[in-house]
């Protein structure tokens, strides 16, 4: 075993925790879940970041990372209002009742 | 090109913007809002109208800055086929000549849109006839500004239809008999019509065999030059003379000119033709389009002379039963003049009398064309669209008082005899009016003007124009000059004696009927184009002033240079090249006094006073004293003799005779030929069975079957593809994650 | 890049933390096993020579955000909205997790196939909080400067969303109409 692990390992890491995320998001109906999903999408793409700021030697990883962490803030700042005001008119947070764009 | 001669097409731009503004707007904007929509309806044509005498106007100076020369302004190439040498440009002439028409036209036809925006008020078909006035506009200055005889058969044309339009204007009309007679009225005019037309049409093909040419420059400078050299042309497999081609075409003229101009023996439809509206009898049926033919006739001068002077000379064949075919132009203009001026003592519509008096007008023109006088019959032509057109809307003001004096009536009657009130009324039968004079002050005044003036009274402009008309007939020599003087004398005796009758009938004496009592004056709207006509009919004289004696003749070529008196003649001189012709030496005019013939004027001006005297204070002084009184001259010869059958005659020969030779052609000639056999046979059943095809295989399948299945299609994709917008947030993120993943495997392999 | 041992023991954790936040009918749960994924994720932030990502990691994400979840779970009351996976149809699990295991299986084999070079690694840099922020302020204004208006656009729209008061108003005169 080497004394050291290689970058490929952490994108692999990455890697699976996103497609969690993405199941979450796909087969969960509770929308907070399905947020919560959104979040760990959100953190892997964070790990491959920091992990690739560290393999380069390179701050601007580190930034950009501050930045989603941000942004991220933001959006479940505002998505959360969102669930409450359709829980509010629809009583429920099942992403399935909220169908008016159904063609 | 020099001066604004370029502005020429905008003659005829501006009246069909009229006839489109009309057709397309003025329905809407009438029924949107009646009052608003008559006013922009109404004053919309009327500005077209003007525009294109302020367009005529430009052309005037344009020409005065141009020395008086034709200038042809061509649009576009109509017929052009170079291996047949057939070449015919649509192009507007401007010439001193057709710019005097252009005036009248404009000038007579704005004011007579304004006072048809008054007389037609109320009317359900307003915009309609503003579009048809814009239209016989349009028509009219086609026909007075092109410059071949193709373009002026296309105006004529277009005058008849728009005439036909507007004699049947109100065509659901039916009297008593339930007959629909304003539409016969516009048929029969139509169809009367064809027969000159037809004789048009054979003019031009003899012209254009033997010029090889319509245009009027070529076709004039053509017949002079071969007249000059005495050549002969191919006509038929034989050589004929210029004079005897001349003279068939000149004859061939004068039907046509019969017809639109309403000579005998074709006059029957225009009195007719006033079951129109009033402001179409003053426009069409006495200003402007019934003065084609005088039109024509001055504008193919050339043509005459060469023909009267072929006859002078004895060339074979360049004669009509020994006559020259100008003669003959100028006895049936005579010969009209006075049947007319007889039938109309016997008339009792105020229309009906107008009407013949105006018949009566034209033949005097048309006799003065036949003479050589074409400035004359030029400045009677101007004179009389002023004092007829004049004459006609006050009638029609007359008219307009009488049906407001019997609704007035209608309103006031209780409802208890509202049925006994049904009783027929007609507001143009003279003998139910009287005493108007006091009713309607303005339109009594301006009436007076305008007959004076047709009557020929001094210092009015009909007495000028008729004068000099006169004056040709007896300055020249010749059994058919002499003729023609004692017959148009004849004729303004009439013509001043039915108007004295008239005058008599309407504006004098006791009211006759309830409505005449109560009869109003007309709205300004109506009176005061009457007003500017009736100082036109005043003025009109000053046009073409005469000189008192011969002394005056070396001042006349004086002042030749300055142009400032006969003006018309100096102005005329330059579309009128038979001047021209004279010093050549090749054709002698007849004599044109240029100078007033008091002789001639006395005796003119004495009849026309003893004839008004006559009717007014003789005939008519204390009759006709109520509706059904009998009038006094019902028992003279004159009476019988005004109420032969002429119509009949007409209807029973002329117009058999010409459906016979019709027929004829359609079914023996068309038959010798297989003409019709190849048609139904051939191209007919060869098309119907092409049509059937496309109709019923083509279209049914090919067509609609792309059409519909394209349609067929889309909606069975849209089907399809609807199911996929579930409406579910999820399945739209499978497929962001399914995209996602396809591009992350594309950049991982494609490396 | 860290000791294969303490990262493998990490990976562990953070997987199967996601895999119960996936798997957690109570929402409750999910929100937990979540603050756990984050914290493993921090502590790999500092084996990866991160220290203040870390710090902010578990701060703002662990701290902030998920207590915000809670917060609002517990106030909807809706910790039990039905259960995980019902109203699904076959076709929707078998593509997505056909998807996910594709996603997961390509990148491996990727990875396997084309392995990185296990010493290549650059030398420790300064990853202060100190050259962080003199990194943000020199290269990253600009962007720094748009985050600003975006929390505050954000906060603004929380606040309107947020307002129970006009929406009773609007519900009462939509009775009224």
């Amino acid at each position: 075993m080497p004394d050291t692990v290689s970058i490929d390992w952490y994108v692999a890491l990455s890697i699976i925790l996103f497609t969690i995320g993405a199941m979450g998001v796909l087969l969960r109906r509770n929308a907070i879940v399905v947020f919560m999903s959104v979040e760990m999408m959100l953190n892997s793409a964070n790990l491959a970041f920091v992990a690739f700021s560290r393999y380069l030697g390179d701050l601007d990883g580190q930034v950009l990372t501050f930045f989603v962490i941000t942004v991220a803030a933001a959006e479940v700042a505002v998505g959360l209002a969102l669930i409450v005001t359709i829980f509010r008119t629809k009583q429920s947070i099942n992403i399935d009742d909220i169908n008016t764009m159904k063609g | 090109m020099e001066g604004a001669f370029g502005f020429a097409p905008l003659l005829l731009v501006f009246p069909a913007v009229g006839v489109l503004f009309n057709t397309f707007a003025g329905r809407r904007l009438v029924q949107a809002d009646r009052k608003t929509g008559e006013m922009y309806s109404g004053w919309f044509a009327s500005l077209m109208a003007f525009s294109a005498f302020l367009v005529a106007v430009v052309l005037l100076f344009s020409l005065r800055g141009h020395d008086f020369h034709a200038e042809v302004v061509t649009l576009f190439d109509w017929f052009n086929v170079p291996s047949a040498n057939f070449h015919i440009p649509w192009a507007i002439q401007v010439d001193t000549l057709s710019v005097t028409m252009m005036l009248v036209v404009t000038g007579v036809g704005t004011l007579i849109h304004i006072y048809a925006i008054g007389y037609m008020h109320g009317d359900p078909g307003f915009h309609r006839f503003f579009a048809y006035l814009n239209l016989f506009l349009f028509f009219m200055l086609i026909l007075v500004s092109g410059s071949t005889y193709l373009m002026l058969f296309v105006g004529w044309e277009g005058v008849g239809l728009c005439s036909y339009l507007l004699i049947g204007f109100w065509f659901d009309r039916q009297n008593e008999e339930g007959k629909a007679m304003n539409a016969d009225a516009g048929r029969k005019a139509f169809v009367v019509n064809r027969v000159g037309d037809f004789a048009m049409v054979l003019a031009m093909i003899l012209l254009f065999w033997t010029f090889k040419s319509l245009d009027f420059g070529t076709i004039f400078s053509g017949a002079v030059e071969l007249f000059e050299a005495g050549h002969g042309v191919e006509l038929f497999g034989m050589e004929m003379s210029v004079g005897a081609v001349l003279t068939a075409v000149t004859f061939l003229f004068l039907l046509g000119a019969a017809g639109k101009s309403a000579q005998i023996p074709f006059y029957v439809w225009l009195p007719d033709a006033m079951a129109g509206p009033t402001p179409v009898s003053a426009l069409i049926h006495a200003a402007t389009m019934v003065t084609a033919g005088v039109y024509l006739m001055v504008r193919s001068n050339v043509l005459l002379e060469i023909a009267r002077e072929s006859t002078r000379l004895g060339v074979e064949g360049a004669n009509v039963l020994g006559l020259a075919s100008p003669d003959w132009i100028a006895l049936t203009g005579a010969a009209t003049a006075v049947l007319a001026g007889l039938i109309a003592f016997t008339q009792f519509d105020i229309k009906k009398v107008l009407a013949y008096s105006t018949v009566s007008q034209l033949g005097f023109m048309v006799a003065a064309a036949g003479m050589g006088a074409y400035v004359a019959a030029m400045f009677h032509l101007i004179t009389h669209a002023f004092f007829k057109a004049l004459l006609f809307l006050s009638s029609g003001s007359v008219i307009h008082g009488m049906e407001h004096g019997h609704h007035h009536l209608h309103e006031h009657s209780h409802g208890h005899d509202a049925h006994h009130e049904e009783e027929k009324f007609d507001p143009q039968d003279m003998r139910t009016m009287g005493g108007l004079r006091s009713k309607m002050p303005t339109t009594f005044a301006v009436y007076m003007v305008g007959s004076l003036a047709l009557a020929g009274i001094f210092p009015l402009a009909g007495f000028w124009s008729k004068d000099e008309i006169l004056a040709h007939a007896s300055a020249n020599h010749g059994t058919v000059f002499t003729v023609v003087y004692w017959m148009l004398t004849i004729a303004a005796f009439c013509t001043a004696f039915y108007m004295g009758r008239q005058i008599k009938m309407v504006f004098f004496g006791a009211p006759r009927h309830e409505a005449a009592k109560h009869a109003s004056e007309s709205p300004p709207l109506m009176t005061t184009p009457l007003i500017v006509l009736a100082a036109l009919a005043v003025l009109g004289g000053l046009l073409n002033f005469p000189f008192f004696g011969e002394s005056a003749f070396e001042t006349a070529e004086e002042t030749h240079n300055f142009g400032i008196f006969l003006g018309l003649e100096h102005w005329l001189e330059h579309s009128i090249p038979t001047f021209e012709l004279t010093t050549e030496g090749i054709v002698q005019m007849p004599h044109t006094p240029t100078w007033l013939q008091l002789s001639v004027a006395g005796i003119s001006t004495v009849l026309a006073l003893a004839a008004l005297g006559a009717s007014i204070f003789v005939v008519y002084r204390n009759r006709p004293q109520t509706a059904d009184e009998r009038d006094p001259l019902q028992s003279t010869p004159i009476w019988w003799f005004a109420i032969l059958p002429f119509e009949w005659f007409y209807m029973h020969t002329v117009v058999p005779a010409f459906k016979g030779s019709a027929r004829w052609l359609a079914e023996v000639l068309d038959g010798a030929f297989w003409h019709d056999f190849v048609h139904n046979n051939v191209v007919r059943d060869l098309f119907v069975g092409f049509a059937k095809f496309s109709a019923t295989v083509l279209d049914a399948n090919g067509v609609d079957g792309l059409v519909n299945g394209s349609g067929r299609f889309v909606r069975y994709v849209g089907s399809v593809v609807r199911k996929t917008q579930t409406g579910y947030a999820r399945n739209y993120a499978l497929g962001v994650f399914l995209g996602t993943v396809l591009l992350l495997a594309y950049f991982i392999f494609a490396n | 890049m860290g000791n294969p041992i303490v990262f493998f023991i990490l990976a562990l954790i953070a997987i199967a933390s996601a895999l119960g936040m996936l798997a957690s009918r109570n929402a409750i749960y999910s929100a937990l096993f979540l603050v756990l994924n984050f914290v493993t994720i921090a502590v790999l932030y500092l084996v990866l020579n991160a220290p203040f990502m870390a710090v902010v990691q578990v701060t703002v994400y662990a701290g902030a955000i998920m207590v915000l979840f809670l917060f609002v779970i517990m106030l909807l009351g809706a910790e039990r909205s039905g259960s995980r996976t019902e109203g699904l149809r076959d076709w929707e699990w078998i593509l997505a997790g056909f998807l996910g295991a594709v996603l997961i299986i390509v990148f491996l084999t990727n990875l396997v196939m084309n392995p990185s070079a296990v010493g290549d690694t650059a030398p420790f840099i300064d990853t202060s909080p100190a050259a962080l922020g003199l990194r943000l302020f020199e290269a990253y204004v600009f962007p720094f400067e748009l985050t600003g208006v975006l929390l505050l656009a954000a906060m603004i729209g929380v606040v309107v969303l947020g307002r129970r008061k006009k929406m009773a108003q609007l519900e009462k005169g939509g009775n009224d109409a």
